[in-house]
């Protein structure tokens, strides 16, 4: 039985590869989402759409709207529905398990799509998160302060994504820091990742020092807002570079107004892109291991080793606000609002 | 044993210089001990920061400096401003848990309306905006109060419920409005609101406007106190001793005046004054220039909301009702008190009070986010607690719970201050809250 199933899966397989280079189209690639209820997978789905469909294969979604169970009854249609890979945005990464082993069984590939599920037979394709936190500490280096006093407003303590963007953040800093050219003044959390927590914390960080802070490594743009608002209110805002994450809007006219130094996004349409056209691939045959960019992770909670891509972000400065503005993200008007001509390049 | 005198209240006899101190005074021994807990938190926030880093504060720290203690005013506005109404709504025994969530979804919409709406159309920074915005704010934030008053007082569902709902409903509500983005820059003179300096434009009224308003304040603490004598006369009720008069008018104005000269003491930071010589074109002396902030918008607001809430809630019918159906509702009813209305009217001026405080964090922060007030009603009804008032209804006041809020915010900076992690934090204001409602609570049995 086990025999005559590897056999097949090989002749499979051949097949496969035999027909990669004639003909890659009329492939059946499945998403199972999570959710429609955020807005933000509405753009996934359309960048995965439009990469699948232009390659000749059949684009298929199932909606577990947010409900482990139906995702999981999600999965086993999509496996009967003869699809050849199956891209799942976990609702519940463990309970999702049993799924990933009965697509595994069957033969149809997996592609955990931003949220890690711990199955080695699964690709993971994400965001380099730790990768945000390193960007941070970098373009800091690069384009605002390598030394100096250095203020870090972190997000919440109960969320690990805050660890462990401090911990990329460390590990681009550390040799400055080493050196004695960094020094930390203030490391806080705040409260819910909130903008108006992280001004609190920053007006008390500034009047501890007495004003004498010459960076701010903020984790996310909410809260760069809020830090920008206690540096406005000592007149220093765009004099001390600060950074953030997301590609909020608010935060990316404050890249153009030079008062933030960096805004690192993580744009949606790039991450389904690449993970529509990996499972281009691997429905033509080709294995995990052998696509661009991969290797091995295993940061997961249980630290199973699985085959990952991790697509780098891109840190958004005034120098390439453009990206942002021709990618459509956001409008011109939006971005270069109360900027002063000449300026920025990307607002003439 | 003797037989007892009943002539005498056999209390004064045996009581120390305290208590007739007190009793002299008429001062509430609960807001002295409040008083007294603050400055301890404040001399041990000062001399704990001076182990760490050398400040120029009273004590070699740096909390107990004007910057530090003009900033934790602005700090305190927003849940002060708020806690004002929640005394009334738990003295009515009732309570608002919707009162963050209302402060973030009517700041989005003012937020919405200058930046997208208004903005574009009369142009940015058109002196109409402001107003107009914090007008229509105000209304809406009335009108989601009097919403919930209604359902409560009319339809007999529960506060509890009513405003459980509001708090997720309005949180919701808030993010369906611009979809989870952040809504920025404010109005430019909106942002003044706020205490943040706007361009060269302060949110504070300056030096010379500060004397005069604490000056003012000195006066009518002395003609409050001598008007109170004559009244009394009048009404031959008994008077006050009269070294305890001098005694409350100069503390009085001592106390109005050292606050005036404390926020007079703190200086545009030199980056403001650099923008300002730079658009202005003075000459620069060579000792520098030292402009004073002075009393910042919102701590006025929340003065003045204070000021006229302590007002309504003492000196109106309207309070007095408030006060009456708190202690018995029953009776309250049968003495003719519409308390329907009152139930309604009470959770609209909450709901304006939030609406306040939302124009107050939106214009500080510069923006207004769907998260802008989370957790902001467990501030403000354990500022209220901690200030005294009671959850059994009946008792509590205004002062008090700003005082009270005064206490947690400084706790709150100090703490942060002194690099605590957030979680010590977390546990320590727990803590406090806690242990001020016992004291409180010990207090009132010996009253007793």
């Amino acid at each position: 039985m086990n025999r005559k199933f590897l056999t097949l899966a090989a002749g499979a397989l051949m097949l496969g590869m035999s027909s990669m280079s004639a003909q890659a189209a009329g492939k059946n690639i499945c998403v199972s989402w999570k959710t429609f209820q955020e807005e933000r997978w509405k753009t996934d789905e359309a960048a995965i759409k439009a990469v699948v469909e232009a390659a000749g294969n059949k684009y298929v979604s199932a909606d577990a709207q947010g409900s482990a169970a139906k995702q999981l009854t999600d999965i086993e249609g999509l496996i009967t529905q003869g699809c050849n890979v199956i891209l799942v945005v976990a609702f519940d990464s463990d309970a999702i398990l049993p799924a990933f082993q009965a697509a595994a069984d069957a033969g149809v590939k997996m592609i955990s799509y931003d949220v890690l599920v711990e199955h080695p037979d699964a690709l993971y394709v994400t965001f380099d998160n730790v990768g945000v936190g390193r960007l941070m500490a970098k373009t800091m280096l690069e384009k605002g302060k390598s030394e100096g006093d250095f203020a870090f407003i972190k997000g919440d303590k109960g969320d690990p994504n805050a660890t462990f963007l401090f911990q990329g953040i460390m590990e681009v800093l550390k040799p400055n820091m080493d050196a004695g050219k960094i020094k930390n003044v203030c490391e806080t959390f705040t409260d819910g990742w909130k903008p108006d927590a992280a001004q609190k914390n920053m007006e008390q960080c500034l009047t501890s020092v007495n004003n004498k802070v010459d960076a701010v490594i903020s984790q996310n743009d909410g809260m760069a807002g809020g830090v920008v608002a206690a540096l406005e209110a000592q007149g220093l805002a765009g004099t001390v570079p600060v950074t953030g994450q997301d590609g909020d809007k608010a935060a990316l006219n404050r890249v153009a107004l030079g008062t933030q130094l960096v805004s690192v996004w993580k744009d949606a349409r790039v991450l389904g892109k690449a993970a529509a056209e990996f499972a281009n691939l691997i429905a033509d045959g080709k294995a995990a291991t052998e696509l661009p960019g991969v290797g091995k992770f295993s940061g997961g909670a249980k630290g199973v080793e699985v085959n990952a891509v991790l697509i780098p972000p891109n840190p958004i400065t005034r120098d390439n606000l453009s990206d942002v503005i021709d990618g459509g993200w956001i409008s011109k008007e939006e971005a270069c609002a109360g900027v002063a001509a000449g300026s920025v390049a990307a607002c003439n | 044993m003797t037989a007892v005198d009943n002539t005498q209240n056999p209390a004064r006899s045996d009581e120390g210089a305290i208590a007739r101190f007190l009793r002299a005074t008429e001062i509430d021994a609960r807001m002295l001990g409040m008083v007294a807990a603050l400055l301890i938190i404040w001399v041990g926030f000062d001399i704990y920061s001076g182990f760490l880093r050398d400040g120029e504060g009273l004590f070699g720290g740096s909390f107990l400096t004007p910057r530090n203690l003009w900033i934790l005013l602005v700090q305190t506005s927003s849940i002060a401003v708020m806690t004002t109404g929640m005394v009334l709504i738990i003295v009515m025994r009732h309570i608002d848990l919707s009162v963050g969530s209302i402060l973030g979804f009517t700041s989005v919409c003012i937020a919405t309306m200058q930046v997208f709406w208004l903005g574009p159309m009369l142009g940015v920074g058109h002196p109409s905006i402001w107003i107009v915005t914090l007008i229509l704010g105000l209304l809406l934030g009335g009108a989601i109060g009097a919403f919930h008053g209604t359902l409560i007082a009319y339809l007999g569902i529960p506060s509890f419920i009513v405003t459980l709902g509001g708090l997720i409903v309005w949180r919701g509500a808030a993010w369906a409005v611009i979809r989870g983005e952040t809504v920025a820059p404010m109005d430019k003179n909106f942002k003044l609101i706020g205490g943040g300096i706007s361009g060269i434009t302060p949110g504070s009224i300056g030096a010379t406007a500060s004397w005069i308003l604490g000056a003012v304040i000195c006066a009518a603490i002395i003609y409050a106190i001598y008007n109170n004598r004559v009244q009394r006369k009048r009404f031959n009720f008994p008077q006050r001793p009269m070294w305890a008069e001098y005694f409350l008018a100069i503390t009085g104005c001592i106390l109005a005046l050292g606050v005036t000269w404390l926020v007079n003491s703190y200086y545009w930071p030199k980056g403001v004054v650099d923008r300002y010589v730079q658009a202005t074109g003075i000459e620069v002396p060579p000792e520098g220039i030292n402009i004073a902030f002075g009393y910042s918008v919102p701590v006025l607001i929340a003065m003045g909301v204070g000021l006229g809430m302590s007002f309504l809630a003492t000196r109106t019918r309207f309070g007095r009702y408030v006060y009456a159906t708190g202690g018995n509702p029953e009776a309250a009813e049968l003495a003719g008190v519409n308390t329907k209305k009152l139930t309604v009217m009470i959770f609209a001026l909450m709901g304006v009070l939030a609406a306040i405080s939302a124009s107050i964090s939106s214009a500080r922060l510069d923006s207004a986010t769907n998260a802008l007030g989370q957790f902001d009603e467990l501030y403000v009804i354990a500022a209220a607690v901690i200030g005294g008032t009671s959850l059994a209804g009946g008792l509590g006041t205004i002062y008090g719970a700003m005082l009270g809020a005064l206490v947690m915010q400084s706790l709150q900076s100090g703490m942060t201050l002194l690099n605590f992690e957030s979680a010590t934090k977390d546990i320590v204001v727990g803590c406090v809250l806690v242990f001020a409602v016992f004291v409180d609570q010990v207090y009132r049995r010996r009253v007793k």
